[in-house]
């Protein structure tokens, strides 16, 4: 006699679920880590060898860094930010114009899980990308490591804001238009602007408290914090408006699975 | 008081056209050009929003107002380089996503069935891309003439550098859109030959401060040419020799269009 199939039973969290669902987006990105993980390897050590280049022969300084120092947290964050960010946004997006979201939202998953599979694995491509990033420009430029904890809180943080980010962009957008305004218009201005690759003490006073007022901008000065131990801002600050933010945007991305936003008739 | 609708009209004929289909040579770049126009925001917005991000943090990050090139000042030697940068990326997109995205979704036979000879379809996809090219360009120098001092010493260089960069790109692009097999396929050339010959060329800085090596391959280099020749219509400051560029440019171009021509004569990855 075959023993009868039961369903399996799970306590408060489907465990092996959120795992699978994690998994799922790890392996799309490992399919395509020319464009996933190379790309945004090679476009930032081409910026960081732009950018040597043209500062000339003086140098450029800010605070006691080589603009170097102070340029290559920038980069590695942003490319955890940015991967990170597409990653959520991109596999939703697919997988809704494709139709086979269907096979995600059928599953026996909470939008508890949901939101934390998808913030989850798109923050360990951030991480791994930054990784990444970071290896080859570490023999080219010496960090002055000031603070392990603070590197890991911020590029985390910074991961999981943006990884959120995307889920709420990838439920959002109906077409590849949408998510590419909002990677032109949104994400990369706000990296940008935030001291990825400039000192905002260097701005005029009003751009300056305008930058301050973006939760990106303290998720790098953070991370630049830990690695060379220079600050525009608080750490302190910054821990709490990274936190806060990551939490509203987690509540936002949940809301957005339990009502079945654009997922369901 | 004949019966039928039909018999009234004449028959059809088979349509003669001489020795180039202009109508269908004018419908395929057409078709290149609305393709851009539709997404605009995409396509022409977006590479704008992308520039204008650069001159911001390249300025903010180095460009005190001692910074000088020459004895241009670090803002005006910028803005040909990002410009030329803006409209070689769209030139190269607009062709390669173009052929990609129809051969992934099978649409390409629409452009192969109709009778265009292989002439006809370099010319067609090129045009339409070289369109893109000079669109982006000039809504980009529009923009920056707000925000940079950007003269005009030459305005001949300009043009043609504008559209033998343009078209090289968009030459590029058909055969980087008829070899790529998959998106992953053209991701890699775009981020693995198209951004850094167009970063690492001189859109950022002179190659005059490159060390002796280096020098010498960036005058090997077309995307330097073409950068440099357009920068010196804009500014009057040249890196290298301008004659050779307009030589190099001309006999680069010659070549791709021959290599797209041949790519679609044999059916390269197209026709079974």
């Amino acid at each position: 006699m075959p023993t009868l199939v039961m369903p399996r039973r799970y306590g408060a969290m489907n465990w092996r679920g959120l795992w699978t669902l994690c998994l799922k987006d790890l392996h799309r990105a490992r399919k395509n880590f020319r464009y996933s993980v190379l790309g945004p390897v090679v476009s930032n050590l081409l910026f960081l060898i732009v950018f040597a280049m043209a500062q000339g022969r003086g140098g450029v300084y800010v605070g006691d860094l080589t603009f170097l120092q102070f340029l290559v947290p920038g980069l590695v964050i942003f490319a955890v930010c940015e991967t990170a960010y597409s990653t959520s946004s991109e596999s939703l997006l697919f997988d809704k114009m494709e139709g086979i979201i269907a096979d995600t939202l059928m599953a026996p998953l909470t939008p508890t899980e949901l939101t934390a599979g998808y913030a989850c694995s798109s923050a360990m491509m951030g991480l791994i990308t930054g990784a990444a990033v970071a290896v080859p420009m570490l023999f080219v430029v010496h960090l002055p490591i000031a603070s392990l904890p603070l590197i890991l809180f911020f590029a985390a943080g910074g991961a999981l804001m943006h990884g959120l980010l995307g889920i709420i962009v990838g439920l959002w957008a109906e077409r590849w238009d949408h998510h590419a305004a909002a990677m032109t218009f949104i994400v990369i201005p706000f990296g940008f602007l935030s001291g990825t690759f400039y000192s905002v003490a260097s701005l005029p006073a009003l751009a300056e408290s305008v930058a301050r007022l973006n939760p990106v901008f303290y998720v790098i000065d953070g991370f630049r914090a830990g690695s060379t131990g220079h600050a525009d801002g608080s750490a302190i600050t910054g821990a709490v408006v990274v936190t806060l933010v990551v939490l509203a945007l987690a509540a936002c991305a949940h809301r957005l699975f339990r009502i079945g936003y654009k997922l369901k008739p | 008081m004949s019966g039928h609708p039909a018999a009234d009209r004449a028959i059809p004929q088979v349509r003669h056209f001489g020795a180039v289909n202009w109508i269908g040579l004018w419908t395929l770049y057409c078709r290149e050009v609305r393709r851009f126009v539709k997404v605009a925001t995409q396509t022409v917005l977006a590479p704008l929003v992308t520039t204008l991000l650069y001159l911001a943090i390249f300025v903010l990050a180095i460009g005190d107002p001692a910074h000088k090139i020459g004895d241009v000042p670090f803002q005006s030697f910028l803005a040909p380089g990002l410009i030329m940068m803006a409209m070689a990326q769209n030139a190269f997109a607009n062709t390669s996503s173009s052929i990609m995205i129809s051969k992934i979704q099978g649409n390409i036979v629409d452009t192969l069935m109709p009778p265009l000879s292989p002439g006809e379809l370099t010319c067609g996809f090129a045009l339409g891309g070289m369109t893109r090219g000079l669109a982006v360009g000039f809504v980009m120098w529009g923009a920056m003439t707000f925000l940079v001092p950007v003269g005009a010493h030459d305005l001949l260089f300009v043009l043609f550098h504008a559209v033998a960069a343009s078209l090289m790109l968009s030459l590029l692009g058909i055969i980087g859109g008829i070899w790529s097999e998959k998106f992953d396929h053209l991701a890699a050339v775009t981020n693995f030959i198209i951004t850094p010959f167009a970063f690492l060329s001189g859109t950022f800085y002179s190659i005059g401060g490159l060390p002796p090596f280096w020098h010498g391959v960036a005058h090997l280099n077309p995307f330097f040419y073409m950068i440099d020749g357009f920068r010196y219509g804009f500014t009057g400051h040249a890196d290298g020799s301008l004659t050779a560029g307009l030589f190099v440019l001309t006999i680069v171009d010659i070549l791709l269009w021959a290599l797209a021509y041949r790519m679609f004569a044999r059916g390269y990855r197209l026709k079974a």
